[in-house]
């Protein structure tokens, strides 16, 4: 692909533009793109619409992003709050606000310090949570860790070490308003420890399920235990 | 088609992988999503697969991951076709066509010398039914037209190839994600072909 010679994409104050293929694409303001874009950067900084797809090299969304169709790239960072509507593919993402995805998530390495919603599926190879999640479909990867900020939520929960952890709060005050758990049908890994987890069924090689759990039926093959401040309805080993 | 079922637990143990594997490979789109079976048991829900076409991937990727790499490996399992072109002296220098067979498909399709996927699985079929003896040259050159008329539909879906005889007479079927088909009696099905298991074939031996 010769991107040297493509123009770029300015919008700067309130404006918009159609889509197309650019070097970079930067929104300052408010600005919207009425259709596809392909480019090698792609910036936004205030408030940007795009009422299409876009397909980059590397996105950043630090004011308020939006987009109204699928995103391609290879590094996505969203320090403000970003909203795809349908898939994301992505190699390396980072959240350090708020990312909502309509779609489904690939990615090879998900670092998350907010808010992250997906509707569909998230698979990474490696996914890294201090924050609030919210998770529709399965959550899925090599190594899933977790430390709980909040209220956390996923249909399924899959892949070989699956941590997850509890932070203190910082605001001693407000811990017993925020109720810091995470909330989930199925668990299933070769090494799984859990804190603070609500799960129905968790399945794995060897599980330690650490303080503030319930969960309603382990299935182990190699170890368990349990800590006194959890209970476990139902364990067995096959 | 009422297939036999397994269980998730069953397949680990079965098959010796682990949790890791099994999403690593599901993640990596080796193991096609409706295989992913849910079902309700008496300790909640439970994933199953179904037994034959799972443990013949595993046994497939397991033997091959050790030259390819797992996106390779993905490629090959996909039935979105790859960029793959080839001229007619290349599809027979390295065997997959046979010259007579070769020759016989350019006379009936009257196209270029240049074959690009559609074109790759149709040769490949009819060489691989020509050759085996099930099928006579006439039951070829329909089984042709029905595969060049559904080009668009092979590609994307689950294609089976389909293949009957009765009281002489021979008639050509091409299943898109069909279950299972029924035939009236006295209905010889004489041939009965995934065209997805053909492209595996194909891309196996192309590369």
């Amino acid at each position: 692909m010769d991107t040297k010679k493509r123009g770029d994409l300015n919008i700067n104050g309130f404006g918009s533009a159609n889509g197309g293929q650019f070097h970079q694409v930067t929104i300052k303001g408010k600005g919207t793109v009425n259709s596809d874009i392909e480019c090698v950067v792609f910036d936004c900084n205030g408030s940007g619409t795009v009422n299409g797809n876009v397909i980059t090299n590397k996105a950043k969304v630090n004011g308020n992003g939006k987009i109204k169709g699928h995103l391609e790239c290879k590094m996505l960072t969203v320090d403000g709050t970003a909203k795809i509507e349908n898939n994301l593919n992505v190699e390396n993402f980072k959240v350090a606000g708020k990312a909502s995805i309509g779609g489904r998530v690939k990615a090879e390495e998900i670092s998350i310090k907010g808010r992250l919603t997906v509707e569909g599926d998230c698979e990474a190879d490696s996914f890294k949570a201090e924050s609030h999640f919210m998770i529709g479909g399965l959550l899925t990867a090599d190594h899933v860790d977790i430390k709980l900020f909040g209220e956390c939520k996923a249909k399924e929960i899959g892949g070989q070490t699956i941590l997850i952890n509890h932070k203190p709060a910082l605001m001693g005050l407000f811990k017993h308003f925020i109720q810091t758990q995470l909330e989930t049908e199925l668990i299933e890994g070769d090494k799984i420890e859990l804190e603070n987890t609500k799960a129905a069924v968790v399945r794995g090689n060897q599980i330690t399920i650490g303080a503030n759990c319930e969960i309603g039926l382990v299935e182990y093959t190699d170890e368990l235990s349990v800590d006194k401040k959890a209970t476990v309805k139902d364990s067995r080993k096959v | 088609m009422s297939e036999e079922l397994i269980s998730k637990k069953e397949l680990l143990d079965i098959a010796g992988i682990s949790y890791g594997q099994l999403y690593r490979w599901k993640r990596k789109d080796l193991i096609p999503e409706e295989w992913f079976i849910r079902k309700s048991t008496f300790t909640g829900q439970e994933t199953f697969f179904p037994k034959e076409k799972i443990l013949e991937r595993i046994d497939k990727i397991q033997t091959m991951k050790e030259n390819l790499s797992l996106d390779e490996l993905a490629d090959m399992f996909s039935p979105n076709v790859t960029e793959l072109h080839l001229t007619n002296d290349e599809l027979v220098k390295r065997n997959i066509v046979s010259s007579a067979v070769m020759d016989l498909y350019l006379k009936t399709e009257m196209g270029g010398q240049h074959f690009e996927f559609s074109r790759i699985l149709e040769v490949f079929v009819l060489e691989k039914l020509l050759q085996s003896g099930e099928i006579n040259l006439d039951e070829g050159k329909m089984l042709l037209q029905v595969l060049k008329d559904n080009r668009g539909l092979i590609k994307q879906k689950n294609g089976e190839l389909v293949l009957t005889r009765k009281l002489g007479v021979s008639s050509c079927l091409l299943l898109i994600n069909a279950e299972d088909v029924k035939f009236e009696q006295g209905t010889k099905i004489v041939v009965q072909l995934s065209l997805v298991k053909c492209m595996e074939e194909i891309k196996a031996n192309l590369l």
